[in-house]
């Protein structure tokens, strides 16, 4: 396996890239269908890239939508019952959020592996189960909310048409890849996959590894509360099965076929697949019979992801020029 | 609120918890072989459904003798799947996990399309209360948890005499030893997934008669199954009924107070309780 | 006094791995720990460096108590490590792995990480010097691009060593610092060692090798079944009648 770089030189041309795709967009299409797919993948992006940055440390959180789901909740309260404008909301959400996941991931760090994984995956269902099943009157009950608003008025410009609520996600996801591609270029980023690799190793070495595991739990709830607040005035509709089991699922899925050994690897996989799902999408059952056969495909011959292809083609490359240059003689026939 | 009440309400809990029981040890027992946790568990169950659908209300065979071949035939195909996907994932988990996801995906859509999206109803083979002590017990809950406990006795003698079992139990405890001293890990692998698969495929055709067979039918047991061997212990087969028990009792008597729907939060509250107390489950060793 | 153990034991369930075992390092030395297979060596290893917790006595560290704390606040303090299976982070570089090392001397945060402040870049380069002058002065000066998982025996234990001292520590503990190696490695191991006292570095080993524990260090203690039987200069523990009869008990003495 080849390791990896910290140089400054590719995160810029990395980032680059995507500012321009997504800058450019809208110069391409005004569409109003295009724009929701492209605000849907940036949406998703910042959960999958949140998600990774969970990940790099060895940690499955399957609670990660939960944090979208509190952050959503939390907006869609103080805007319809307390008034408050969605740019104040949207930080006190991704505040909450975060807030909340010091207890929670104190708690669900205390085990790792296979236990990590089922504790965040009950302690979401946990979530779910209670905004959908207990204080109706303020959540919705299953019913869920409706009639959310878009976002407020922001030093005079409206945010109510497809192409300013595609801008401000595109900010913000443009805002939260830059910051987490710098995170993963730096020390930082380092200590993270090492602690993957190795965490005893790391923490005989001075890291506190729970410290730093808790610091990329509650940043990337933070981000996620984050998503949760666009997406709840965004989509004006909230119900507890927006993050429950299946959505996660898809983060996880988006991750993993993208390549969870780079901090790129959610780059391409929610790009990828969000832009396949769409275009499945009529075909419904099918939609999901392709999709299993995919995964199941990638993870049995690409399982470093899709990111990770490139480096993998240059491996055969290499050995079947290794092979070519031996001289006569040597070795069996092919 | 009377004793006989709690009882009830308890004994309604346990009722079908043997079955749940089944689930949660083919689970358990692939998790202890192979390492990793199969989410499209709940697919083979549905599939044991399926068969017993065919078989027994369409064909007409003898309730008995369909759940003999749902057993068989959902065994079969756990096998050709860890041949053909799993066997190269031993203890991958992650890796292993959106594969089984994929393998959920595929195994539901394909039940949909092959068979239909409705619920398709299968007549019970028993009917008919039992009344005890001012206490009422389906005739048919009570054959399938007795069935089910047959089932149980019968894994564990497999697991404790006869040769494939020990095999079994010994790479469960240390695969690497177990293949100095010769066990063929990768045959253990493949009969140990089949065995898993089939016990889900047993508790599908159980259920059955209880509750109709649809493609999605196996997400609610699957979720059962999870609890119930993170607060009995991974990879034990006590541990296992232990924690059925205990779910179907805490969800017996949580249906006194709250609606059904909340009673679940009852389920992942526990799961939180023993991750944080006893990780490793009530009866958790290896 | 650099490291005290006063009356210090750990007990896995029925078994007394360590017994009330008190022993001191001076500083700038270099102690052995040495004893038959299963005396506990690697358990005072554990319990010294926090991995495992004591079940009685105390450890103190530059008359400061560190046990119960996490290992990494007793890295912080000074103390480092290497394991026995040599630990490395197996898919980084060489250099990547001694940068983990330098955590101490870069000391990072989420916020710095972030912004890539002047002075985090400015300890970045710091603490690449110094990782790059580390390597060199253990002979992997050559090899700093290549990946952990791929170096020869000899080089993954020079890189454990290198990890270790980049932390700063005052006191490196070593596990079986030359477990795998020729004898000319070895003599090039003892070498560096003593190089460390030199420079103001104690160190702490477990060894097998007893011509090269005799050779090397000031100071031996010797453990049996958890307990300490003997400790004095290796002349003395060489001639120690109880020391004999534990090996003879156990295990031929020597490579």
């Amino acid at each position: 396996m080849e390791p990896r770089q910290w140089e400054a030189a590719t995160p810029a041309v990395g980032i680059a890239l995507i500012t321009l795709a997504v800058g450019a967009l809208p110069l391409v299409t005004r569409d109003s269908y295009y724009l929701d797919v492209a605000t849907t993948i940036l949406m998703n992006l910042t959960l999958t890239m949140s998600f990774r940055l969970q990940v790099s440390t060895g940690q499955i959180n399957m609670a990660h939508i939960s944090f979208m789901g509190i952050g959503a909740y939390t907006s869609a309260l103080l805007v319809t019952r307390v008034g408050l404008s969605f740019w104040a909301t949207l930080w006190i959400g991704a505040l909450v959020a975060a807030l909340l996941a010091v207890p929670i991931g104190s708690v669900a760090l205390r085990v790792s592996g296979p236990y990590y994984f089922l504790i965040t995956f009950a302690f979401s269902e946990v979530v779910r189960l209670f905004f959908n099943n207990f204080f109706e009157g303020l959540f919705g009950g299953p019913s869920g909310l409706v009639g959310i608003p878009k976002p407020g008025r922001l030093f005079g410009l409206i945010f109510d048409g497809k192409l300013a609520l595609y801008w401000l996600m595109a900010v913000i996801g443009v805002v939260v890849v830059v910051a987490l591609v710098r995170l993963d270029y730096s020390r930082f980023g380092l200590t993270a996959d090492a602690i993957r690799q190795a965490d005893l190793v790391v923490e005989t070495l001075g890291v506190n590894v729970f410290r730093f595991k808790l610091t990329t739990f509650v940043l990337g709830s933070f981000v996620a509360g984050l998503a949760g607040v666009f997406f709840v005035h965004y989509r004006q509709v909230l119900h507890s099965s927006d993050f429950g089991l299946e959505p996660m699922v898809l983060l996880v899925v988006f991750t993993v076929i993208g390549g969870t050994g780079s901090v790129w690897g959610p780059v391409v996989g929610t790009i990828l697949m969000t832009i396949a799902s769409e275009l499945l999408r009529e075909l419904h059952h099918y939609e999901i019979l392709v999709f299993g056969a995919v995964l199941i495909l990638t993870m049995l011959f690409a399982p470093e992801g899709l990111v990770a292809l490139p480096a993998a083609a240059r491996r055969v490359l290499r050995k079947l020029r290794a092979r070519a240059t031996e001289p006569a003689g040597v070795g069996l026939a092919p | 609120m009377s004793i006989e009440l709690l009882v009830q309400a308890l004994l309604n809990g346990f009722g079908l918890a043997m079955v749940y029981v089944l689930v949660a040890l083919g689970l358990t027992l692939i998790f202890s072989i192979l390492e990793i946790i199969n989410f499209a568990h709940g697919e083979f169950y549905m599939l044991g459904g399926y068969v017993t659908y065919y078989a027994y209300a369409l064909f007409g065979l003898n309730y008995f003798a369909t759940l003999a071949l749902a057993i068989l035939t959902v065994g079969i195909a756990g096998v050709v799947a860890e041949r053909l996907i799993f066997h190269d994932l031993r203890g991958k988990a992650l890796n292993a996990f959106i594969v089984s996801l994929g393998l959920l995906w595929v195994m539901q859509a394909g039940a949909q399309l092959a068979f239909g999206v409705l619920d398709k109803p299968v007549p019970s083979a028993f009917s008919g209360v039992v009344r005890l002590v001012g206490l009422v017990i389906s005739v048919e809950r009570l054959v399938v948890s007795l069935s089910a406990i047959v089932l149980i006795v019968a894994l564990y003698l497999f697991l404790r005499l006869s040769r494939p079992g020990r095999a079994m139990r010994a790479v469960a405890q240390d695969p690497d030893a177990a293949a100095l001293q010769g066990v063929n890990i990768d045959a253990v692998s493949a009969l140990g997934f089949g065995v898993g698969c089939a016990l889900a495929g047993g508790a599908g055709g159980l259920l059955a008669p209880v509750f109709a067979v649809s493609p999605a039918m196996g997400a609610l047991p699957v979720v059962k199954a999870f609890i119930i061997i993170i607060v009995g212990g991974m990879g034990s087969l006590p541990g296992a009924v232990l924690g059925g028990l205990l779910l179907g009792g805490v969800e017996g008597l949580g249906a006194l107070f709250m609606g059904s729907a909340a009673v679940s939060i009852l389920g992942f509250a526990m799961v939180i309780v023993v991750l944080l107390v006893r990780p490793r489950g009530l009866v958790g060793g290896a | 006094m650099l490291l005290e153990l006063r009356s210090v034991s750990r007990r896995f369930g029925g078994l007394l791995a360590v017994a009330d075992l008190s022993m001191t390092i001076v500083p700038d030395s270099i102690h052995g720990l040495i004893g038959p297979n299963g005396a506990g060596k690697s358990t005072v290893f554990n319990l010294i460096t926090g991995v495992i917790p004591l079940t009685a006595g105390q450890i103190l560290f530059k008359r400061e108590r560190i046990s119960g704390l996490r290992p990494s606040e007793i890295c912080r303090r000074g103390v480092a490590r290497t394991f026995q299976a040599t630990a490395l982070f197996r898919e980084y570089t060489v250099l990547q792995n001694v940068l983990i090392g330098a955590h101490l001397l870069a000391a990072p945060g989420l916020a710095p990480a972030l912004f890539w402040s002047r002075a985090y870049r400015e300890r970045e380069r710091r603490a690449r010097e110094r990782a790059h002058l580390l390597l060199e002065s253990l002979g992997l000066g050559a090899i700093t691009s290549q990946v952990a998982g791929q170096l020869p025996h000899r080089d993954q234990k020079a890189l454990a060593l290198a990890m270790a001292l980049a932390t700063g520590a005052e006191l490196v503990i070593l596990d079986e610092p030359l477990a795998g190696l020729t004898d000319q490695e070895k003599a090039e191991t003892t070498a560096v060692l003593r190089r460390l006292r030199e420079q103001g570095t104690t160190v702490l080993l477990v060894e097998h090798d007893m011509r090269a524990v005799m050779g090397v260090c000031d100071t031996v203690t010797v453990l049996d079944h958890g307990v300490r039987i003997a400790e004095g200069t290796p002349r003395q523990i060489q001639t120690n009648p109880a020391v004999i009869e534990a090996y003879l008990g156990a295990e031929e003495p020597g490579a």
